[in-house]
């Protein structure tokens, strides 16, 4: 028989085995508890993350931009092109400079109207996505904002009047998910020479990573703020830190509050084992006279409340992971931000965490049956 | 009659005996003396009755034989050995290797089989004990209930299956608590001729009882009276 063989191997496990299934109900109590602890981590834990991730890919490119602009304080109103040979050698092999003109006006094409930002550049392609109907080199004609174009209801060929001139419109950007300083949905894009001024306003750098970009910031403020200070350079990175600094501490918030219900669920092991032992009191006595060391009692006795946290522990991880994954499918966060490596952590940690409540919830009622004198015991 | 299915030391005549054993408990009353100097021995084969009224100290008694107290003085001796000193874990290995227990109310485990309860001394140890279980039980009369579970089966086969339990581990005593309390006297009686069996084959049984039916199966009978451990006749 299996179950005689079983006995043989592992004694411990299987005593524990047929004692727990002997209070169904109290040991389903008991485990219900480190159910609820370890969902609450595994939901809250790989959730916290997903959105953590979710948002770094939303934010990440944002890390990589340096902005520059003249000084607030400075008297200069825009780039010249000394400025912008400048930057480049602060930027050279690492990232792509884009020298901006800006300014505000209304495009109009038949009735409608719209207010756009309207930025001057001859290589959009960096900045602005379109497929593949952006030119390298913009020379002529109006690249047009996903929003822009739908309210003023002009296509790719429809012609497009910006202030006093009339442009064709070249392409038309994709709609922007992500969040980005030089936003071009309700952007259009005209080619340098539509601007009746020279200088930039200022200059968007695209750096290969976030060190880069802390180092093309350094660079840019050492060679042109050296005397006195004329460009102000804004970059994200430190932005970004912070917010990836606000997850952290949500996750571990979140994390928190969930291993306090762990924390209540081992209460509960510790509770109902004590309650256990008193009542099976006389049978550890006869446990000990015939001569099962009291290390064995123990072991016997830890198992027990140890496989309540294995069992509790598998429920609450698989329940938990099969929410997440429904939140995912039905929510914005996309699948993508929660299957991630970190996430599997989660889970395995979660579920050790709600078996080592367990076991540690067991201890004490445990040593307290085992080394209890047997003549003591016996009385029952 | 039965087939000697279990092996026990012949070595020894006496497997066990309190010399000069005293245990005295401290109580509200003051001090309170269980055990009055007590003289005792159970050699190889013979079975003993330890009579005497409630609160005499006959459980006393009985936990010191079994290694499941310490007295306050004098010694217990294992085959001529101290067996005083020992710790936990020692004397929880010699009660294994040494003594078989029979409680009053049989004490089986709810959840395990007949041959589950009879192997549970055995239960950590290496060797599996499953046949020699089954071969008690055949022997006991309960061939036929080897996969009943306690609530299965009546108090006389119970107690049954508790002695089969106290044979597993071939003890050289068979400590018996009121091994008839429970039970009718036609049952008892049948459990009682199964002990004599067991004694005949060279164990020592120590029966502590109220049950005058228990005397008519043992050679030799004590009497405890307030701690005191006179010969009865």
């Amino acid at each position: 028989m299996l179950r005689e063989t079983l006995e043989r191997r592992l004694p411990a496990a299987v005593l524990a085995g047929q004692n727990i299934s002997r209070q169904r109900a109290r040991a389903a109590l008991a485990a219900l508890g480190i159910v609820i602890g370890v969902f609450a981590v595994v939901t809250l834990g790989t959730l916290g993350t997903a959105l953590q991730v979710a948002a770094t890919a939303e934010l990440g490119g944002l890390g990589n931009q340096v902005i520059i602009s003249p000084a607030e304080e400075a008297t200069i109103e825009s780039l010249n092109s000394r400025d912008i040979q400048a930057i480049e050698r602060a930027a050279a092999g690492r990232g792509t400079v884009i020298p901006l003109q800006t300014t505000g006006a209304t495009a109009r094409s038949g009735e409608s109207q719209t207010a756009t930002q309207v930025y001057g550049t001859t290589t959009p392609r960096t900045l602005f996505n379109a497929g593949n109907s952006i030119p390298e080199f913009h020379r002529q004609g109006a690249i047009v904002g996903a929003e822009v174009a739908s309210s003023l209801g002009v296509q790719q060929g429809s012609q497009v009047q910006v202030g006093p001139n009339s442009y064709r419109v070249i392409a038309i950007l994709e709609t922007e998910t992500g969040i980005s300083p030089i936003q071009g949905n309700s952007a259009i894009i005209l080619p340098p020479n539509a601007f009746t001024t020279s200088g930039y306003s200022q200059v968007v750098i695209k750096a290969n990573s976030g060190g880069d970009a802390a180092a093309i910031a350094t660079g840019v403020r050492s060679r042109l703020n050296a005397r006195q200070s004329r460009v102000s350079v804004f970059s994200l990175q430190s932005v970004l830190t912070q917010i990836e600094e606000f997850f952290a501490l949500l996750n571990g918030f979140l994390l928190a509050i969930a291993s306090i219900s762990l924390v209540v669920a081992g209460v509960s092991i510790f509770n109902i084992m004590l309650m256990t032992i008193s009542e099976r009191r006389g049978e550890i006595g006869v446990l000990r006279a015939v001569g099962i060391h009291r290390q064995q009692v123990l072991r016997t006795l830890v198992i027990e409340s140890t496989l309540l946290g294995i069992a509790g522990g598998l429920v609450g991880a698989v329940g938990g992971v099969i929410t997440v994954i429904a939140i995912g499918m039905n929510t914005e966060l996309p699948l993508s931000a929660i299957f991630v490596p970190m996430n599997a952590v989660i889970v395995f940690v979660g579920f050790g965490f709600g078996v080592v409540v367990a076991l540690v919830g067991g201890l004490y009622p445990a040593y307290k049956a085992a080394w209890e004198p047997p003549v003591e015991s016996l009385r029952g | 009659m039965s087939k000697r299915i279990f092996e026990t030391s012949t070595a020894q005549e006496t497997p066990i005996e309190l010399d000069e054993v005293t245990k005295s408990y401290a109580s509200g009353m003051g001090q309170v003396i269980a055990l009055d100097s007590v003289d005792f021995h159970v050699d190889a084969g013979e079975v003993v009755a330890v009579i005497g009224p409630s609160g005499s100290g006959k459980s006393t008694m009985l936990n010191m034989l079994g290694l499941l107290d310490e007295p306050t003085e004098g010694q217990i001796l294992l085959h001529g050995d101290p067996a005083t000193g020992l710790s936990p874990a020692e004397k929880t290995t010699a009660r294994r290797e040494t003594i078989g227990f029979v409680f009053q109310d049989f004490h089986l485990i709810p959840t395990l089989t007949a041959v589950g309860n009879v192997r549970l001394p055995t239960a950590f140890l290496p060797d599996d004990a499953t046949a020699r279980a089954e071969d008690l039980l055949t022997r006991v009369g309960l061939g036929d209930r080897l996969r009943h579970t306690p609530d299965e089966l009546s108090g006389g086969q119970k107690q049954r299956v508790a002695i089969a339990r106290s044979l597993i581990n071939e003890p050289d005593v068979l400590l018996a608590d009121e091994p008839t309390g429970n039970l009718d006297s036609e049952t008892g009686a049948a459990v009682l001729q199964e002990i004599r069996a067991i004694a005949d084959e060279g164990v020592g049984v120590v029966a502590v009882t109220h049950d005058d039916l228990v005397r008519e199966y043992t050679d030799r009978t004590v009497e405890l009276v307030d701690g005191v451990l006179t010969d009865a006749t």
